[in-house]
């Protein structure tokens, strides 16, 4: 056998439980049909949360996830940021009915038990803001609100996480590959040898052995396994959400959508995001999109309490599948945010075994029960885990970026847009610049990026394609939707992974092309005007 | 309080259209006031002229292409919702019109039979009818001799070697070979943006050091033309890309640019000396409110009284055109009616946007391609066909019925259409 064991899914639970099986000593294969975070973890909220919303039906979720806020923050403490959050008290008309103040009493309850999990997470205990309060904190707020009570809670740029997973499992003898699919599995007398895979770039194909497979291809799982005979029922649910092109309000805001459902508004990195929905989907999760309605439903709801939303630009919208667990009956916002570890023996493939469910802020809990099992399905004694102890690449320090300033030639808000995605790693990225002041280039004024940056993920980030950068360093993500960063950034990749002209003409196109799914359903205000400029300054009216 | 200014046009809209617009109608005879609130979106443009794609297939050798008059037309053929087909026999001004516009603006070398191919700073070519004379040497079908692509030494949004390796695509139609040298800049700024080195060069010496230093580079190489990065000179009367020229003995050109862009600037700062030069009045500021033309209209602080009026607004850049919701025309309140293909639909402005859109980015896009729908006479039709007022016409942009920034055709339909519209408006003055 190649490998002890082969992980299908480069999102976090994949990267996740590599880097555990990693650490353990397992000899690991880990295969991503496109790249790290494309599914569900890339696409959730950016929350390393303590599921509040689950503490009525999932008490044992919220706990597991604020434990392991705690521990996330200690292994990559600079790719966490508080979100210190607001649920306004809001009535439908003037004066809150006896009705609505129990309702207000109840989420005080409510926040206040939650309260009890927060120095799990470093979390701050909730406070109770009176309406003069409210309205000085966000004085965008609609009038006529009661108050509110806070609540803490912690974002993370999710890509980055599940790339720092895969990194580390690399560091501990992993062997990734992104953009290469698990065709099938290959399974003799009931029992995984291994996978069939194909390179999508380079077209190559071959069969990589091992007793397990991890299958944690999230939404694709039903698929996979069904190819051997296996079941892993799946309610799927899509979330959408949007992001607007500047952090709009100081603190996250809970809001109430038209159908009563609970949704957010909240400031992330340097933009403010708006989610989200959960609607069963049953389409081909490679086709996910976002609709007109599900935009205008997202917009409508955070309007209701901040109504200056609607006039706010709104730079893209973008979704994947939460994982839900199979059941029928309940309604999608009312299903287990459990996760559950599926073992294919029953189905006649032994040696699978298939996760689904679970949260972003709980992957490390799920990825360490995950290598316990497939220590047992190896026949092997379960060794311990230490990945919450071992700090994730770059986590072990979080440099000051002001002082970085002072040291390399680069402006503070540079630095600390690195120190942001990079942490302790950024002194690296830094000397290259000491070394070679034209990689100081910055390439994109919204996010930062340093031509530095550019190139140390082509060299060390497991880069493939050009698109890979949008997650590594948000490369044309931002509002200007790649106008000043997207040819350089081709131009930079190119050269550094040595790719033919062709090559790179076709690696912005599909840059762009990626970019262009996201805004298609947002594109109104000052965002259509970006599109015209954008579209006019790559190119599209060469000769062909 | 002072007395109107009265004019006999007023034009709305400082781009390209809008000064074509003008400056005909002064040609003819009519006292032109024109009105913008900012310069206009040419000065994001490429910097060239583009007429029509003339595309003559994937593999077809360049000089198959076709000159820009008959690619205008075959454009017409093909696109029955774009302006050049609109304006029905009035197509065949567009020698007119084009000769028009680089008398106007003597940065511009005049159009050809044929079009001009130009290198983008991917190392791509587009067909041009008019380029500004910096970009002029740089015509793939014209060099005498291989390219050389000069890079900057220690500037890296200048890709040399991927320009010329593009170019070498070229090539195999009939272009020139290339390759790529790099030269040092004759300052220190190795982050330096486009605007920043365009300014630089424009300094005493410094193009002159430029030129130089290509020149060493390229002696015994038998280069036909050096292609530089566009970014040899912000003012066009510093005249830097000549400079360069004479001080490397050999002639140099820019490429086509993207955004932000040098050469563009240079167009919109040269449409603004030959609406000075023209005699054309400049009011900077919006249009108050909805009028129509023979009404007195105020823009920042002026009244303004003209009895036919050009709206050259543009499209979402130039701020012709708006969506909150749904598409709006903000200056006047006309309808948003014409868009290129049939998924459109009759209720255009109120569609959402993703229904108006393919998923193809690289296919024609209603919501991209939308505008004013007008008679074959540029008068802008109402919600039942019928024109809005005799003597109110549009140009450019804020025509619907073509993509500007993409198809190719944009400034060549702005030229055309500011042209026909600058005239009629001014029609029977004289």
């Amino acid at each position: 056998m190649d490998y002890d064991v082969i992980i299908v899914g480069g999102g976090v639970n994949g990267t996740g439980t590599a880097r555990d099986c990693a650490m353990r000593g397992l000899r690991v294969l880990l295969l991503e049909k496109a790249d790290f975070g494309v599914g569900a973890s890339g696409n959730s909220s950016g929350m390393i949360h303590g599921g509040i919303r689950y503490m009525l039906s999932d008490r044992h979720v919220t706990e597991l996830a604020c434990r392991d806020s705690g521990y996330i923050q200690r292994i990559a403490p600079h790719l966490l940021f508080r979100i210190p959050f607001l649920m306004p008290f809001a009535s439908r008309k003037e004066g809150a009915t006896l009705r609505e103040k129990a309702v207000f009493y109840a989420t005080e309850v409510y926040v206040g038990t939650y309260d009890l999990y927060q120095p799990l997470k470093r979390g701050k205990p909730s406070t109770r803001l009176d309406a003069e309060e409210l309205y000085a904190l966000e004085p965008g707020l609609r009038p006529g609100l009661h108050g509110a009570v806070t609540l803490d809670e912690w974002g993370i740029d999710a890509f980055r996480l599940c790339l720092l997973n895969a990194l580390a499992a690399r560091g501990h003898g992993a062997e990734l590959r992104t953009w290469t699919e698990a065709r099938r599995l290959l399974v003799e007398g009931g029992r995984v040898r291994g996978v069939r895979w194909r390179d999508a770039l380079t077209g190559e194909e071959g069969e990589a052995r091992a007793p397990v497979v991890f299958n944690a291809s999230g939404a694709w799982s039903p698929a996979f396994a069904r190819r051997a005979g296996a079941e892993v029922p799946m309610r799927p649910g899509k979330g959408v959400h949007l992001t607007l092109d500047r952090r709009y309000s100081s603190y996250g805001v809970i809001c109430s959508a038209v159908d009563g459902r609970q949704m957010f508004l909240m400031p992330h990195e340097n933009e403010s995001i708006i989610g989200t929905t959960d609607d069963d989907y049953y389409g081909d999760p490679d086709d996910l999109e976002a609709t007109h309605d599900e935009v205008e439903y997202l917009v409508e709801g955070v309007a209701s309490l901040v109504p200056g939303v609607r006039d706010a630009r709104v730079t893209r919208a973008w979704c994947g599948l939460r994982t839900t667990l199979y059941a029928y009956g309940p309604t999608e916002d009312a299903l287990s945010r459990e996760h559950q570890l599926l073992d294919g023996a029953g189905d006649g493939v032994a040696g699978l075994l298939s996760l689904i469910g679970g949260k972003l802020a709980s992957y490390r809990a799920q990825s360490q029960e995950a290598t316990d099992r497939i220590e047992q399905l190896l026949g092997r004694p379960v060794t311990p885990c230490r990945t919450h102890e071992v700090p994730l690449p770059g986590g072990d320090e979080v440099p000051d970026p002001v002082a970085l300033a002072r040291e390399f030639p680069v402006a503070p808000p540079v630095a600390a847009r690195l120190v942001y995605r990079h942490g302790s790693r950024s002194r690296e990225i830094l000397a290259m610049v000491r070394e070679d002041p034209r990689l100081g280039l910055v390439l994109c004024r919204d996010e930062a990026i340093l031509a530095a940056e550019v190139v140390y993920c082509c060299r060390r980030e497991e880069v493939r394609r050009l698109q890979d950068l949008r997650r590594r360093c948000r490369l044309a993500v931002g509002g200007c939707g790649g106008l000043d960063c997207a040819r350089v950034g081709a131009q930079l990749a190119g050269r550094t992974l040595s790719w033919t002209a062709d090559q790179v003409h076709a690696e912005l196109a599909d840059l762009l092309d990626q970019g262009w799914r996201d805004r298609r359903p947002v594109l109104d205000g000052a965002q259509l005007a970006q599109e015209e400029l954008l579209r006019g300054a790559h190119g599209l009216s060469e000769l062909t | 309080v002072t007395a109107p200014l009265e004019a006999d046009v007023l034009v709305v809209g400082g781009g390209m259209a809008g000064a074509v617009a003008a400056l005909a109608a002064r040609e003819a005879g009519a006292r032109v006031v024109l009105v913008r609130r900012s310069p206009g979106a040419t000065a994001l443009s490429s910097g060239a002229v583009g007429v029509a794609p003339g595309a003559a297939g994937r593999d077809a050798p360049l000089a198959a292409l076709r000159g820009p008059v008959e690619a205008a037309q075959a454009h017409a053929l093909r696109h029955p919702d774009h302006p050049y087909a609109v304006v029905g026999a009035a197509l065949g001004a567009l020698p007119e019109a084009l000769a028009f516009a680089a008398r106007a603006l003597p940065l511009l070398v005049p159009a050809l039979d044929r079009p001009r191919v130009l290198a983008t700073p991917l190392g791509g070519a587009a067909a041009a009818a008019l380029c500004q004379r910096s970009q002029a040497s740089g015509d793939l079908l014209a060099a005498r001799g291989p390219v050389a692509v000069c890079g900057f030494r220690g500037h890296l949004a200048f890709d040399a070697g991927l320009v010329a390796a593009g170019l070498a695509r070229t090539a195999r139609r009939g272009g020139p070979e290339a390759f790529a040298v790099e030269v040092d800049l004759p300052f220190d700024d190795p982050a330096a943006r486009p605007h920043e080195l365009a300014r630089g060069l424009d300094a005493p010496g410094a193009a002159e050091r430029l030129g130089e230093a290509v020149g060493a580079a390229l002696r015994g190489r038998g280069a036909g033309v050096a292609l530089m990065a566009p970014v040899l000179g912000l003012d066009g009367a510093a005249r830097a890309a000549e400079r360069v020229a004479a001080a490397a003995g050999l002639a140099v050109a820019e490429t086509l640019s993207d955004v932000p862009s040098v050469p563009g600037l240079r167009l919109q700062a040269a449409l603004e000396a030959a609406l000075r030069a023209g005699g054309v009045e400049v009011v900077t500021g919006a249009l108050a409110g909805p009028a129509i033309p023979g009404a007195l209209v105020e823009v920042a602080g002026r009244v303004i009284r003209a009895r036919a009026w050009v709206l050259a607004s543009g499209r979402y850049v130039g701020g012709g055109l708006a969506r909150r919701g749904t598409l709006r025309e903000p200056a006047l309140g006309l309808a948003v009616q014409a868009a290129e293909g049939r998924e459109a639909g009759v209720h255009l402005a109120l569609r959402p946007a993703a229904s108006l859109t393919v998923r193809d980015r690289r296919a024609p896009q209603p919501l991209l391609s939308a505008g004013l729908r007008v008679d074959a006479r540029l008068r802008p039709l109402d919600d039942g066909g019928r024109p809005v007022h005799p003597r109110l016409l549009a140009a450019g942009a804020v025509v619907g019925g073509h993509e500007q920034a993409t198809d190719g055709t944009g400034l060549g339909v702005a030229i055309l259409t500011g042209w026909l519209a600058g005239r009629a408006a001014a029609g029977g003055i004289a």
